[in-house]
């Protein structure tokens, strides 16, 4: 087992192999939780009529691949305006 | 300014973005039967909103859907200047209401699922993970650790303690985002910043070592 002289807390495995692989979605400029709370009601509604709203704001989507709680939020939006249209 | 995207999600509304935003302004009954419709319109999208977390039927669905409806309403009020029209009205007020309702549900779910734990480990110690594979081969097994003692020697160079403590409540300790900035005392912006910082180093100097993310990954993967 490794030692740390440092005393760091240890990262398992399992959360090392997560944050390589959030690295593939890693970019240099990325929105903020905040920049995505700003415009997600625009996003969601983009999305509702059928538009691509990915290609019209990749920067959101972009956040949205790697912060799980900004995308359950949209995903939750997209809910109401889907679900309510229907009721 | 007025945004017409031909739906309309709730029946009952049919005031356009510059009717809500005069009416919730003027004080008097005209406000307060704005604020009852806004009401109504955010009952009505809650449970739209959390059919993915929580059932009609849970015991927490009403008390939660009463409290962020309130709540709602104060910060809709609070926020009516910063309103840009950008979407519906309504559309902005269901985003309101579910961060409100997302950050108290995953708030509540970690408080629960932390006691869970505790009486799991309690009674079932968690086996330590065990970094070789009986099945893997030598060659496989000696890749394997080679590559995981360059990559926490990295994170050990790289990153701060203040990015290892975060990395460590979200990702082992499963802490929701607004619980770990609590505890980290900074807000859920700052820690997105934080890790992004994180990550972003850590990439560099994979790329600087002449170590490719996916054969990293492929290490893992032979396990």
């Amino acid at each position: 087992m490794d030692t740390h002289p440092t005393a760091k807390p240890q990262i398992p495995d399992e959360l090392i192999e997560n944050l390589i692989r959030s690295l593939e979605h890693t970019h240099d400029e990325e929105c903020t939780c905040e920049d995505v709370y700003a415009v997600v009601d625009e996003f969601a509604e983009a999305e509702f009529r059928g538009e691509d709203a990915a290609r019209l704001m990749p920067l959101i989507k972009q956040h949205m691949e790697l912060c799980h709680n900004c995308c359950e939020e949209y995903e939750a939006l997209l809910d109401v305006l889907e679900k309510s249209q229907s009721a | 300014m007025t945004t017409a995207i031909g739906y309309n999600p709730v029946a009952m509304d049919a005031r356009t973005n510059e009717t809500w935003l005069d009416e919730l302004r003027s004080p008097g009954p005209v406000r307060d039967m704005a604020l009852d419709d806004l009401h109504s319109i955010v009952r009505k999208g809650l449970p739209y909103a959390l059919s993915r977390w929580l059932s009609p039927d849970d015991p927490l669905f009403t008390p939660l859907v009463d409290e962020v409806t309130q709540e709602t309403l104060l910060r809709v009020l609070d926020q009516l200047d910063t309103f840009e029209g950008r979407s519906m009205f309504t559309t902005w007020v269901h985003k309101i209401a579910i961060r409100i309702a997302l950050t108290e549900l995953r708030r509540k779910r970690w408080q629960d699922s932390s006691l869970d734990e505790m009486v799991d480990n309690e009674e079932n110690p968690a086996p330590e993970r065990l970094m070789a594979d009986s099945q893997a081969s030598p060659e496989t097994s000696a890749e394997r650790t080679d590559i995981m003692t360059r990559i926490r020697r990295i994170l050990d160079e790289e990153l701060t303690e203040k990015q290892r403590q975060a990395l460590i409540f979200l990702g082992v300790q499963d802490l929701p985002m607004e619980e770990a900035a609590r505890r980290m005392k900074t807000n859920r912006n700052a820690l997105y910043k934080l890790l992004h910082d994180a990550r972003l180093r850590l990439k560099h100097r994979l790329a600087a070592e002449n170590l490719n993310a996916q054969e990293v990954l492929s290490a893992f993967e032979t396990r």
